[in-house]
């Protein structure tokens, strides 16, 4: 089965994508709760996502070609029948469970990851933050063993996007919690809330795209707190609604001290690799110093959750 | 999807959404009180001891000294509808036509112009020149 298609489920989105937005922005205003807007913010994220289109249209073809040089290799192939794919809906789910925890610990993979967490917002237009540059990250290395297992590539990406357009609607502070099923299963705006939290007990948690379950398995679920609310953003904020700063900007710093004089080999690899907050005089925090100072400072959160 | 329908569809999207978040008055900078201001640059290096906060009198921006006089000055501003702070080591300010505009050595935040009265650029102008002159713990390595 050499020609497959599917629906580029994320372009079909746009429209509602639009009227969610302005759904969401419509009840804050008139409720007075449930989350925040700002012009400049959401342009900005807006901007992002469809520059992160353009990417896709534009860069694509290298991810696909790759694909399809597996697809030509493997001698497997599990067709599309309605289990197919709703398998690999799940193992692609697992599969985004870890390209994202890469995204968190990786410094070259966060470099792209960075922008969908730099808004100080949370909402529907935070979502659509994504990255322009996820091709260099070489992430799509992870859904090769997909396509070897007999996915065939168009259903691949098929999945893929579905899973994407599923998180569009957990970007939002206008939900509070889901039935207690439900929280327990899948990703909710509350679990997610807590991932994008710049808060110590908060970072490096939850990446699920769909299923919340991958963090209870690999130890990385943080529940959010109510005695510790989510406070939004990097820990070291930028300041620059420019789409071309948000994209790029932590490429820049890589590369910065990357080229420092005076480094050895492995300190200007660890600037591109090592996790984030990474330097070879310990003079920046990682997610690991950032949670052992909260503590100093506060010894009571000791064995709550995150800590 | 057609490009074309595409293209009407997200620049539309972002032209009504960025329409109506501005009439309804989402398009206004954060006033800080002097406490909020101090809870920002806390936010941001809630390690720091602050020995004195000097707040813009349209309360968009202020200085922060540090009790260890070693360290250099810093400001929190406001970015939208919320804050941001930065060390002021390695920027250039300038005046500018109401008030003081200041490069950061930094691509995530390269610039910001300060809206404050005349009295204020000199007092903030020489603060800020006068704390560069100052010399500097020697850099830890």
């Amino acid at each position: 089965m050499d020609h497959l298609s599917f629906p580029d489920v994320t372009q079909l989105a746009v429209p509602i994508f639009i009227a969610a937005i302005l759904v969401e922005f419509l009840w804050i205003a008139l409720k007075g709760r449930g989350g925040r807007y700002e012009t400049r913010d959401a342009v900005t994220s807006l901007i992002m996502g469809a520059g992160s289109v353009a990417s896709g249209i534009l860069l694509g073809f290298i991810a696909w070609g790759f694909f399809m040089l597996l697809w030509r290799i493997t001698p497997l192939d599990l067709g599309a029948s309605v289990w197919v794919i709703a398998l690999c809906f799940v193992l692609d789910d697992l599969r985004y469970y870890w390209v994202h925890r890469f995204g968190h610990r990786i410094r070259w993979v966060w470099a792209s990851h960075v922008n969908h967490h730099s808004s100080q917002h949370y909402n529907l237009t935070t979502a659509l933050r994504q990255t322009w540059t996820g091709t260099f990250t070489f992430m799509m290395v992870v859904r090769a063993p997909l396509v070897l297992l007999g996915f065939h590539p168009a259903l691949v990406l098929f999945v893929g996007g579905i899973n994407l357009v599923y998180q569009f609607w957990i970007h939002t502070e206008a939900i509070g919690k889901m039935p207690r099923w439900f929280e327990a299963v899948m990703n909710t705006p509350s679990h997610h809330r807590a991932h994008h939290g710049r808060n110590p007990r908060y970072l490096d948690c939850n990446y699920a795209g769909v299923f919340i379950i991958w963090d209870k398995m690999f130890g990385t679920f943080v529940p959010e707190q109510e005695s510790d609310p989510v406070d939004y953003g990097l820990v070291y904020n930028i300041a620059s609604f420019n789409p071309l700063r948000v994209a790029f900007h932590e490429w820049l710093a890589i590369y910065r001290d990357m080229t420092q004089p005076g480094l050895t080999l492995k300190q200007r690899l660890a600037y591109a690799f090592a996790p984030p907050g990474y330097s070879h005089d310990g003079s920046r925090d990682t997610s690991a110093t950032l949670k052992a100072k909260h503590l100093a400072r506060t010894p009571k959160d000791l064995g709550t959750p995150g800590f | 999807m057609p490009l074309e329908l595409l293209l009407t569809l997200v620049i539309g999207g972002i032209t009504a959404i960025a329409v109506v978040l501005h009439l309804t008055g989402r398009s206004s900078q954060k006033v800080m009180t002097a406490a909020q201001a101090r809870e920002a640059w806390l936010r941001q290096f809630p390690e720091n001891h602050i020995a004195q906060l000097t707040l813009a009198e349209d309360g968009h921006a202020a200085l922060v000294q540090l009790e260890d006089d070693t360290a250099p000055l810093g400001l929190v501003w406001s970015f939208g509808a919320d804050t941001v702070a930065r060390s002021l080591h390695d920027t250039k300010a300038t005046r500018a036509k109401h008030g003081l505009h200041l490069r950061f050595a930094d691509f995530s935040a390269p610039q910001v112009l300060l809206r404050l009265s005349a009295a204020e650029t000199d007092a903030w102008l020489r603060q800020i020149v006068g704390a560069d002159a100052r010399p500097r713990a020697p850099k830890e390595t």
